[in-house]
């Protein structure tokens, strides 16, 4: 099996051991060559792991953690081959990450997802509301990660609707218009996770629209679902009882690894696609867990080439609970994300939150 | 109390004589009741602090002051010191506080209404102790709580004689800001860096007992506030040739991995993260020829010490570098290196050191095991000085008149 079958077989079809044998060939093969061409990524492969140029298994690979992106542009090649350097969006104040890419990183990311979407989406493009305002991507010097989410995502549909104004607020009557051309066969929607719950969700708790046709896909992170106290089941649950939405899929990913999302099954957890994995480390020691116990995650993903992005350690907490189990039809490993790595605060000399005040 | 209220009680009490019987049973009381009290039994520094107070000690310290009043300078208190100490250290304050009471100077400390537990803890018991001291000890400190407000330290700053601020740079640039009178003095204590030096012939020399022994008070300098404390060495420098370097660090970090691992010392995960991207960071922005990772420890070995930034995450990371001769050192230190802990010196070569320092850098040489234990000399001062005002007295009467002036 090579990588190109990992991308053109079904995805959550490959067992996990087989999985394994093709991602440790390819990401030691992604490693040599980013070793090769970037002098940051050979650097810290040769100091940080040493002997980690023969490995024996995907967690033998050496690993960057994300916040290095922060403070590092690293690149594994020439300017002149850049096609663009993504940015995530970063609360106020965080440093972004940067992630260069070059034309045959971007095409493989754009393949991947859209290998991801159809196992969900059929090979058809559907009608699509955006639960999102059109200015998001209308200023293209605003370009965030979460207007590049939108624009991945555009391609997986047509007749695009936006359903927000340039204030959030719902476009009710045109989202009737909406709901009465295409309602009554399948149709995609995509927003993030907050923006659905609070923007869409909860000013038509109460509206008796038919959205049981609607296959939502959402992402973005629960932190803010969490402050308000709803959980993923929570979540589902509602669009259920109140839109009649039943297909309901959540992802995972992050801009220093696009397109190698992992999205939801029906059973509420997140699986990689063929091409991607996760492992769970320790959160002090970093050495890879047993499934079951909850850590720091790590991804991996045969797409980076351009940029030494193919095993990152997150800062998210998660568990893997199953692997290769039938229990939604697809194979690999079962995990959740459990969220970020709590905050902490070690005690010193220098008093750090005054000067931050002050 | 209220904020105007303040100043009528701070004007109200006066000084004590030095090493006042009041002040001195407070203190040794203090030390007493931390020791029993079964909360701050959870709390090390708590006990460490307790241990400083204790009789003994405070006996010591009495004695040496007495030894500093001569026959024509008097060492008298200063009058109020106001004290503002870190919010994430919690118990530094006290020794301050101690020093100021114990040549009796009345204090008022400011405290942030956020405060770790064993802070709160302390506080009980200062506040216990105080309320059972005699006088002049009892009235002769007050406690203040406040957040950021610049009034509160505006007044209390307008009426102390010292003003001892502890908390970095930015802290200490801050306060400043505020005036004083213009008679006050004031100690800082900005942001420090500490290190060790090790000489690796005498460490090859050592027993594996004693090997293990100096791990282990390596460690207990180093980890005991997640390697944050000023004066925790996080950079060790290894005297003598290449190969003898490499192999004593080889032992020695091995042992020191193993203390962390005995004492089972956990880095909360995110400081954990924290230092995983420092080291990543630090092997692309300097000389890093290795790093070594045990559980709960990193080390970095540096290639050359020139340039080398004093950043750094806390929680168990090391650089270290090689250097043929420990008057090799002053080229790489400056004003900000704090504590040099070592191991393996002559008193002769220690002495060669700090002459040849000349006062740029290191204000405290100690043997590894002894970073973290406060002393009255600390950061460059005499604090059993710092807080009295020198008086000079010429009591010989001079009847000859002076000659050669008349003409």
């Amino acid at each position: 099996m090579t990588l190109d079958d990992l991308m053109q077989l079904p995805q959550y079809s490959v067992a996990q051991a087989d999985k394994e044998a093709v991602l440790l060939a390819e990401l030691t093969r992604l490693g040599k060559h980013h070793r090769q061409r970037s002098p940051e990524y050979a650097r810290l492969a040769r100091i940080m792991f040493p002997g980690s140029a023969d490995p024996h298994n995907l967690a033998d690979l050496p690993y960057l953690p994300v916040a290095l992106f922060k403070e590092h542009l690293l690149s594994s090649v020439p300017e002149s081959e850049v096609f663009k350097i993504l940015q995530s969006s970063g609360t106020t104040g965080q440093t972004p990450s940067r992630v260069v890419l070059d034309r045959e990183t971007a095409q493989l990311q754009t393949l991947a997802l859209s290998r991801i979407m159809c196992s969900v989406l059929g090979p058809n493009r559907l009608p699509m509301i955006l639960v999102e305002t059109a200015d998001l991507i209308r200023d293209r010097r605003q370009f965030n990660a979460r207007a590049a989410g939108l624009l991945g995502m555009l391609n997986f549909g047509r007749d695009h609707f936006y359903a927000l104004d340039s204030n959030l607020e719902l476009r009710l009557p045109e989202l009737k218009d909406f709901l009465r051309r295409f309602g009554g066969a399948p149709f995609l929607m995509f927003g993030f996770t907050f923006l659905v719950w609070s923007r869409f969700y909860q000013p038509l708790a109460d509206a008796g629209l038919d959205f049981s046709h609607g296959i939502l896909i959402h992402s973005g992170g629960w932190k803010k679902l969490q402050e308000e106290s709803v959980s993923a089941a929570d979540f589902r649950a509602a669009l259920r009882q109140a839109l009649g939405l039943t297909r309901v899929y959540n992802f995972y990913g992050m801009v220093e690894q696009v397109g190698s999302v992992f999205l939801e099954g029906d059973d509420g957890y997140l699986y990689p696609p063929n091409f991607a994995d996760v492992i769970v480390r320790d959160p002090t020691t970093f050495e890879e867990l047993p499934n079951g116990q909850t850590g720091v995650l790590e991804v991996l993903s045969a797409l980076p080439r351009s940029y030494p992005g193919h095993c990152l350690l997150t800062e998210d907490l998660g568990v893997v609970h199953a692997v290769d189990s039938p229990s939604c039809g697809r194979l690999g490993k079962a995990f959740s994300v459990l969220g970020r790595i709590p905050k902490a605060e070690l005690r010193g000399c220098s008093d750090v939150i005054a000067a931050k005040v002050s | 109390m209220e904020l105007e209220e303040l100043p009528v009680h701070l004007r109200g009490s006066a000084a004590a004589e030095p090493f006042h019987e009041s002040v001195v049973n407070a203190a040794i009381d203090l030390s007493q009741r931390t020791f029993r009290d079964p909360e701050a039994r959870g709390y090390p520094e708590l006990l460490a602090l307790a241990y400083w107070m204790r009789k003994a000690e405070i006996v010591r310290l009495a004695a040496q002051f007495r030894t500093l009043q001569l026959d024509n300078r008097i060492l008298a208190p200063r009058g109020l010191v106001f004290h503002l100490p870190p919010r994430n250290v919690d118990t530094i304050f006290v020794y301050s506080w101690l020093l100021a009471a114990l040549t009796g100077n009345r204090s008022v400390i400011r405290l942030s209404p956020q405060r770790s537990e064993s802070t709160n803890i302390l506080l009980r018991l200062l506040r216990e102790t105080l309320a059972a001291a005699a006088e002049p000890a009892s009235s002769g400190t007050t406690i203040v709580s406040y957040g950021h407000d610049v009034e509160p330290t505006e007044i209390l700053s307008g009426l102390c004689d010292a003003r001892v601020i502890w908390g970095g740079d930015q802290t200490v640039d801050t306060i400043r800001r505020t005036p004083l009178p213009p008679h006050a003095k004031e100690v800082t204590f900005p942001d420090r860096y500490s290190l060790s030096a090790i000489r690796a012939d005498t460490y090859a020399d050592l027993p594996e007992e004693k090997r293990d022994y100096l791990a282990d008070q390596f460690f207990n300098d180093s980890f005991w506030f997640d390697q944050l404390a000023c004066s925790s060495p996080r950079l060790v420098v290894w005297c003598g040739t290449a190969v003898e370097t490499r192999a004593a660090s080889a032992d020695f970090f091995h042992r020191v991995a193993g203390c962390v691992e005995r004492r089972r010392y956990l880095l909360p995960p995110a400081a954990s993260m924290q230092k995983l991207v420092y080291a990543c960071s630090a092997i692309l922005n300097s000389p890093v020829e290795e790093c070594r990772r045990y559980k709960g420890l990193t080390v970095l070995t540096l290639d050359s010490l020139s340039g080398f930034k004093r950043s750094h995450p806390g929680g168990g990371l090391f650089f270290e570098a090689h250097l043929e001769d420990l008057l090799h050192l002053p080229e790489f230190l400056g004003r900000r290196d704090q504590t040099l802990t070592w191991f393996g010196f002559t008193s002769e070569e220690l002495h060669a050191l700090v002459r040849k320092l000349n006062g740029r850098a290191v204000d405290r040489i100690v043997p590894i095991g002894q970073a973290l234990q406060f002393h009255r000399f600390w950061d460059g001062y005499d604090l059993l000085q710092e807080f009295c005002r020198c008086v000079y007295i010429e009591s010989a009467f001079q009847d000859a008149r002076p000659t050669g002036a008349s003409g």
